[in-house]
């Protein structure tokens, strides 16, 4: 394969990776959905530069991309962490929750209907219990469904 | 004599300033740091006139001086040398190519020094204006009290009595100018007194601004005089170089240097722009026509004030300052303000003519006013314009006859209001003539005074109005006689014409005085509810000014008419001993035997009449007002000089003002708002696309990021 056509093929990758992302990130409201979106944008930029780098024979591309996962660790750490705060605050993952910047004269968005609830979404993932088990409060809204 | 000249005016100054500052604590006392003060300053006035007269009548002073002046300079103001070259010498009055170059000739230096003077027209000034000052406190002393601002009554008297013996004793034209402004300020204050009455309130706001209008062409004259001049000093300037021991003498405009020399002064247009600019600032200051309108209005302030500014002092300013100025004025005759028929009209005669039509003016209109203090108000306008007939003729014997009619009015006039002010006292604040009537056995003292005082202003002889009147009549008639002599015949009918003029005004001072005498004092007793229990003769501390101011009114004007010292001595003032002035005079002149027979018969006919109009009945004056219906409103409404100068000035400067108002509040305010609105209308806008959907955020960066890749990509040769 020459350098060319490795270079447009890993390019593609880049794009592909970069637009699935960013379609994600556009269309879903869970927020770790979001934030796996946007790690895939940002992977989806690490290949094109390595691709250039290799293609132009030198090792910024390459430099930088350890530079950006560097980065990304230290970011994905902080916003997993918001992410666990707002979801503690709201109980909800639903980034529809958070709309509080929006202009007063501007309409929160609701959601014109909610979809129901269908009984296979019911079952709980099954993990191997480990510790205590945390307080549940009964009243509290916890419906986690399409988020 | 240089520490009585600077005490006189600081008593004052000094008295004012401590009840200013502690009138809340001396409370009823206020009245005496002033009295006291203000009776020092003239004791020491006569002191200087005493000391000036011996020296200016001195027969071993040198020859050549031109009158006597002594000047004190205490501290130099503004000194600026140098400021202005003047685009040409002197030229007017200086030959052709003279070698070596006139005092005049170098860069013009403004040098401003506080500078008081004594001559004999000052000191005449300052023992009158102290003299009656010392009695209106007093006589104040009575009729203020009780009134809440007492102690501020007294604080404006004594900076007013301060700021006029410093505006004649000043020796420039630029502290003339100040204190000239600050006894406009302090009637001001005077006249708005009582501030929360609206038409005392107004009053004051409307004699300050017709002052305005004078003191503007004030202003001006002093501006010609200094770029024709170079000096607003009124005496010579002597400043030695402390380096180089070379003294450099500047001639002042009033200077002895000059005044030896009539060709020193400048003549043409130059100078007859400044007489007749100073003219209208001493008409703006001395109520003459047209600028006489506020006077009347004036008369909102408590009467005292009325008696002393209004009356006595301040209001004489502008006689003062054309007697002062007269070299100004004979170097300006010859040069035509105008032509009556082909006769040029020069400053002086404008003067004249300015004088006797007020004096006649407000006679007319002093006939049919019903408030008394409006009469006495008309009154000081009409013997305003005898003293400008005087001093306007010119002559060395019409302008001592102008001073001298102003010494006396002093006296009389501020008697007579002084003793309205009685009247107005035991009224309870009535000054309406229809109101109260018959008061001569309530209030014998203010009848008997106030009866001195009458027949002192209407000019019935002996009284002091008698004599002084007919001196300027008597003036003006030999100024006729004169110029028909010399073939000058418009001149002489015109001067002929203002001697009857004057007469006539005599005729009306009669009328009009005595018919506010016989209502006021005579018929049938009437006393308006408003007196209550003050329907009593006013206390001593006011009946014994008004006696002793009556003893002055009656005998002042025949003690000076037969001891011939008064016209001696102030014709060694060097404004008059200037010699076109001074060859005017005649020593010992023969009294006119013919005009005192007129006038006297003048006054007995006024007096005739107001007698047959008002004593008895008083039902002729009706029937007369009647009969006479649009003459009588004609001068009762003042002949509608208010409603006219409202039409004229007052309206459309309001309209101005309002239409500036409209302008400010829609069109510039507008604008401003406009300004302001484009962001909140922007705002307005973009406001809606703050969702805080975080999705909708990411896709405008995605919408931007393709819009900034597109123009990457379409860029013209990219």
């Amino acid at each position: 394969m020459s350098e060319t056509a490795m270079l447009h093929n890993s390019l593609l990758v880049g794009a592909l990776l970069f637009g699935i992302g960013l379609i994600g990130f556009i269309s879903r409201r869970n927020m770790i959905v979001m934030f796996l979106c946007a790690e895939m944008m940002l992977q989806g930029v690490s290949v094109s530069l390595v691709a250039w780098g290799r293609f132009h024979d030198n090792w910024g591309g390459q430099m930088l991309v350890i530079f950006i996962l560097t980065v990304a660790a230290c970011e994905a750490a902080i916003a997993l962490g918001l992410i666990l705060m707002l979801f503690q605050r709201s109980g909800r993952l639903d980034i529809a929750a958070w709309q509080d910047l929006r202009e007063d004269s501007v309409p929160a968005y609701v959601d014109r209907e909610i979809v129901e609830v269908r009984e296979e979404n019911k079952l709980w993932p099954k993990l191997t219990p480990s510790g205590i088990e945390p307080p549940v409060d009964p009243e509290e809204i916890m419906h986690r469904e399409h988020v | 004599m240089d520490t009585l000249l600077i005490l006189i005016p600081a008593l004052p100054l000094a008295g004012a300033i401590l009840v200013a500052l502690f009138g809340r604590q001396l409370k009823e006392l206020s009245h005496l740091p002033i009295a006291v003060a203000i009776g020092t300053s003239c004791v020491l006035s006569l002191f200087l006139l005493n000391e000036v007269n011996q020296k200016a009548t001195d027969p071993a002073r040198p020859a050549n001086a031109v009158g006597y002046e002594h000047t004190v300079t205490l501290w130099t103001w503004a000194d600026l040398p140098d400021v202005y070259q003047p685009p040409a010498p002197l030229g007017a009055n200086q030959p052709e190519g003279t070698a070596t170059p006139s005092p005049a000739a170098r860069d013009y230096s403004f040098d401003i020094g506080v500078t008081l003077r004594a001559d004999p027209l000052t000191c005449i000034m300052l023992s009158m204006v102290t003299f009656v000052s010392t009695l209106v406190t007093i006589y104040g002393a009575g009729y203020m009290h009780g009134d809440r601002g007492y102690w501020r009554f007294f604080a404006y008297i004594g900076l007013f009595v301060f700021s006029m013996t410093m505006l004649v004793s000043v020796s420039n034209f630029v502290l003339l100018y100040v204190f000239w402004e600050a006894v406009g300020a302090c009637s001001y204050l005077l006249v708005g007194f009582w501030y929360e009455k609206p038409s005392a309130a107004a009053a004051g706001k409307k004699a300050f601004l017709v002052n305005r209008v004078g003191d503007f062409g004030f202003a001006l004259a002093l501006f010609l005089i200094w770029s024709n001049y170079g000096t607003l000093n009124f005496h010579d300037t002597t400043i030695t170089n402390t380096v180089t021991q070379v003294s450099e003498t500047t001639m002042g405009v009033l200077g002895q240097m000059r005044l030896a020399d009539p060709a020193l002064f400048v003549g043409g247009g130059a100078a007859m722009a400044i007489c007749l600019l100073l003219t209208l600032g001493a008409c703006g200051k001395s109520a003459q026509f047209p600028l006489h309108v506020w006077l009347p209005d004036a008369m909102e302030g408590p009467t005292p004030v009325s008696a002393l500014i209004h009356a006595a002092t301040m209001v004489t300013a502008g006689v003062y300052m054309v007697t002062r100025c007269t070299p100004l004025f004979v170097a300006s005759a010859g040069v035509p303000a105008f032509h009556l028929g082909d006769y040029p009209v020069d400053a002086g005669d404008v003067v004249a003519i300015i004088g006797g039509f007020t004096a006649l003016f407000a006679g007319l209109i002093a006939m049919t006013q019903h408030d008394l203090k409006r009469v006495l108000a008309y009154s000081t306008i009409s013997q305003l314009g005898y003293m400008f007939l005087g001093v306007g003729t010119g002559t060395m014997a019409a302008i001592v006859a102008g001073m001298f009619h102003l010494i006396t009015h002093a006296f009389f006039k501020s008697l007579l209001f002084l003793g309205a002010g009685s009247v107005m006292h035991a009224m309870g604040g009535i000054i309406d003539m229809r109101k109260f009537s018959g008061l001569r056995h309530l209030m014998p003292v203010t009848c008997l005074t106030f009866l001195v005082g009458c027949l002192a202003l209407s000019g019935a002889p002996p009284f002091s109005g008698f004599f002084s009147k007919d001196d300027i009549l008597g003036a003006v008639h030999d100024k006729a006689h004169h110029a028909a002599e010399l073939g000058h015949t418009m001149r002489g009918n015109l001067y002929s014409s203002l001697y009857w003029v004057g007469m006539i005004a005599a005729i009306l001072t009669a009328f009009y005085t005595f018919r506010g005498f016989f209502l006021t004092f005579m018929g049938p007793e009437k006393i308006p509810a408003e007196a209550g229990h003050h329907a009593h003769e006013s206390p001593r501390m006011m009946t014994v000014p008004l006696m002793i101011l009556s003893v002055f009114a009656a005998f002042i004007g025949g003690v000076f008419f037969f001891w011939h010292g008064f016209a001696d001595f102030l014709r060694r003032t060097p404004s008059l001993a200037f010699k076109p002035v001074a060859d005017t005079f005649v020593a010992h002149a023969e009294p006119h035997w013919d005009v005192m027979l007129t006038s006297s018969f003048g006054a007995l006919l006024g007096i005739g009449i107001a007698a047959y109009l008002y004593l008895g009945k008083n039902t002729e004056a009706k029937f007369l007002a009647e009969r006479l219906g649009p003459l009588y409103r004609l001068s009762y409404n003042k002949f509608y000089i208010d409603e006219i100068y409202n039409a004229l000035f007052v309206l459309p400067t309001w309209l101005l003002a309002k239409l500036s108002y409209v302008l400010d509040q829609n069109v510039i305010d507008g604008l401003v708002n406009l300004v302001g609105w484009i962001p909140r209308f922007g705002g307005r806008l973009l406001r809606s696309l703050q969702t805080g959907m975080v999705q909708f955020y990411a896709l405008a960066m995605v919408l931007g990021l393709l819009v900034l890749i597109a123009a990457l990509v379409i860029r013209p040769g990219g």
